[in-house]
């Protein structure tokens, strides 16, 4: 599908994107002037490349969603835009923005939630294809067909509706009806993060096949850095509305260089009890986004903050050619090798000969 | 020595009609001073057992058979009273959503000094001098101007310190903690784990049974583990065991199909099929449709659950 497949040009590509939510709205607050509001994404720059995925990683409040809903245009930004294929989606006519609606689809966390309960599955998955006037009915029937095999669920269940489908089979339409059409990117928020272990390994499975035969290029939101470690070929850490670290995952795993991705990885509770977390993590709670911390947002919880971290708000920086990170740590000697974290706990150096690509 | 005892436990949900087997002759002793892990995708039944020991189940469930022993106390058969007096004593439990504990009506402070007061017999002075320090011991910062704040000011992470506080501060025997920690972060998930081993566990020699479907968390701070499968214990060890040399064909399944497992980017090992749901349970190892190990005689034999190894017990025909 993607003839774009070039190497060097993104496929997605943000700059500068942020969003606000005004805490009041109306005339009193517009009359005092400065609203307040919260950053929910802060000048977030970052590129998706055709075929690849990018897992965007971050606890609750890190506006891992919201940047995925900016992604797709399906909320106006504050600032900045995004390019897909060089093309800003926030300046495109309804034309334009018809057809990148084509190319880039969402899946979300919750398999209930997300299907309308009133409509049978077959239709479900249809609906794309007849919004968008593809071919004729009995063509739109036969492509649902092919979908839904392709998906692992059977013909018959057409006709069933989702009350009558398991979490992990539900998911399974989601994931149907995001490929009637198609489409070049998909952005999954959370796509596993309700299903049980044993099915959330067959959702895996499915999404990575399906990435492989049709060239899919995924944007994978999610807390479960066992999911990104697994799935992804690129990680973006958020904190507090900003990426605070971006780096191809072996390299992210293997040696961590923001210490809030190093605190992130060494409270993962892995599944060995010969590697237990070192209890000694920071204390305290991510701060909230209403009232963010000046300076680097990571400072207050930070185990190796400086003098200067509460003043100046680290830029993301290019630390070697694959890799950014935002700390001041490292913004005076981008230019010599990455200290090596200390006594960082990270999931790959738990497994045999710390393979991880 | 044994705290809490269960002894072939059933509980049952009527629906449509009939009454469904959810647990299906369950028992295991839970030891002072260790956290005891109860593992199990959902519906296994991993929550009906922490009701059905509350004496908590819906009324549509009911205990069908078997027992329940807090010490000397047969907690099945002890009347509303009794019932009363132990929980949040001596038998504590904390939720997945710590808001359930958390009344949103009154401040956080006006629920602890009540707790306080309610069990422990302090006057009020003492209480809030009391419920102050319980603040500071489970980490909430400015624990003085939090006594004043209400729930919905709390975070999750708060939330559940606070439901853990008011749970240390009656000394409990036995904690039962349901998904404590599913719904938050991970780094707050770390804190909170410590919380219950060291405040808990440790200074107070409570015994936890700690209900959870994730893996990485059992094997970060239980002791022992039950992995329960479609309303059975079908694997009960001690925890480097059951990581290292797992026995029942479905406890090695589900931790071949971890992502975390190390094998970047090539498919993960999966079960087929998917669990039962409680109308349709299969006959024989109710795993039998899904085991790869599977033979003619699973259909019709259900194994109990018997010791193969040391400190394993198992319930597979393979091994007997």
């Amino acid at each position: 599908m993607s003839s774009t497949n070039d190497g060097d040009n993104p496929l997605l590509r943000a700059h500068g994107l942020s969003k606000y939510f005004p805490l009041e709205s109306g005339i009193l607050a517009s009359l005092r002037g400065a609203q307040a509001a919260v950053k929910a994404v802060e000048s977030v720059s970052l590129d998706v490349y055709a075929g690849q995925t990018l897992a965007i990683v971050g606890e609750s409040g890190s506006g891992k969603s919201t940047l995925g809903r900016l992604l797709l245009r399906l909320m106006q930004p504050s600032a900045g835009h995004v390019q897909y294929k060089g093309e800003n989606i926030f300046a495109m006519n309804r034309t334009r923005l018809r057809a990148f609606r084509r190319q880039a689809q969402i899946i979300l966390q919750d398999p209930y939630a997300s299907l309308n309960p009133r409509m049978r599955v077959g239709r479900i998955i249809r609906e794309p294809l007849d919004i968008y006037r593809e071919g004729s009915l009995a063509e739109r029937e036969r492509r649902v067909q092919e979908l839904l095999e392709r998906v692992g669920l059977t013909s018959a269940q057409a006709r069933s509706y989702p009350a009558e489908l398991s979490g992990g089979q539900r998911q399974r339409v989601c994931i149907a009806a995001a490929l009637a059409l198609s489409p070049e990117i998909i952005i999954a928020d959370e796509p596993t993060s309700s299903l049980d272990v044993s099915v959330q390994a067959q959702t895996l499975n499915l999404l990575s096949e399906l990435q492989r035969d049709f060239n899919l290029t995924y944007v994978f939101i999610t807390h479960d850095l066992g999911v990104v470690q697994h799935f992804s070929d690129r990680v973006a850490v958020m904190y507090l509305g900003k990426i605070v670290e971006e780096a191809p995952t072996a390299t992210l795993f293997a040696a961590p260089q923001h210490p809030y991705t190093q605190v992130l990885f060494s409270a993962i509770p892995l599944p060995d009890p010969s590697r237990r977390i070192n209890w000694e993590l920071p204390t305290g709670e991510p701060p909230s986004p209403l009232d963010p911390p000046s300076g680097c947002h990571f400072h207050p919880r930070c185990p190796k903050v400086m003098a200067d971290c509460s003043a100046t708000v680290p830029k993301l920086q290019t630390t070697a050619p694959d890799r950014r990170v935002a700390c001041l740590l490292y913004e005076d000697r981008k230019h010599s090798p990455p200290s090596a974290p200390s006594k960082v706990r990270t999931p790959s150096s738990n497994m045999d000969g710390g393979e991880t690509s | 020595m044994n705290l809490l005892s269960v002894q072939n436990l059933r509980a049952e949900f009527f629906s449509g009609g009939r009454w469904l087997e959810a647990v299906s002759d369950v028992s295991f002793d839970l030891r002072r001073g260790e956290i005891l892990g109860l593992v199990g995708e959902s519906g296994c039944g991993k929550s009906t057992i922490a009701y059905s020991i509350m004496r908590l189940l819906a009324s549509n469930a009911r205990i069908s058979a078997g027992e329940v022993w807090l010490e000397d106390v047969n907690l099945t058969e002890a009347d509303e009273n009794t019932l009363q007096g132990l929980r949040g004593s001596r038998l504590s439990m904390i939720f997945q959503d710590p808001m359930t504990a958390l009344d949103s009506l009154f401040t956080v402070g006006h629920q602890v000094v009540e707790t306080l007061q309610e069990h422990l017999g302090l006057n009020l002075a003492e209480a809030q001098e009391r419920a102050l320090a319980l603040l500071r011991q489970v980490g909430i910062p400015a624990a003085e101007e939090r006594l004043s704040a209400y729930p919905y000011q709390f975070s999750g992470g708060m939330s559940q310190r606070i439901a853990l506080a008011i749970a240390i501060s009656c000394h409990p025997q036995v904690l039962i903690a349901d998904e404590p920690t599913t719904a938050l972060d991970v780094t707050i998930q770390a804190q909170i784990l410590h919380l219950i081993r060291r405040l808990l566990v440790e200074e107070q020699g409570t015994g936890v049974l700690l209900i959870t479907h994730d893996l990485g968390v059992v094997a970060q701070v239980c002791d022992r583990v039950a992995v329960m499968y479609a309303g059975k214990i079908v694997e009960f060890s001690d925890v480097n065991s059951i990581f290292k040399n797992p026995l029942h064909p479905y406890t090695q399944a589900l931790l071949k199909s971890l992502p975390s497992q190390g094998i970047a980017r090539g498919a993960l090992e999966n079960i087929q099929g998917r669990v039962p749901s409680l109308t349709d349970w299969p006959t024989g190892c109710h795993f039998h449709p899904r085991c790869i190990h599977a033979r003619a005689l699973c259909r019709e034999k259900a194994p109990p659950l018997r010791s193969a190894a040391e400190s394993q017990e198992v319930a597979c025909v393979l091994y007997e």
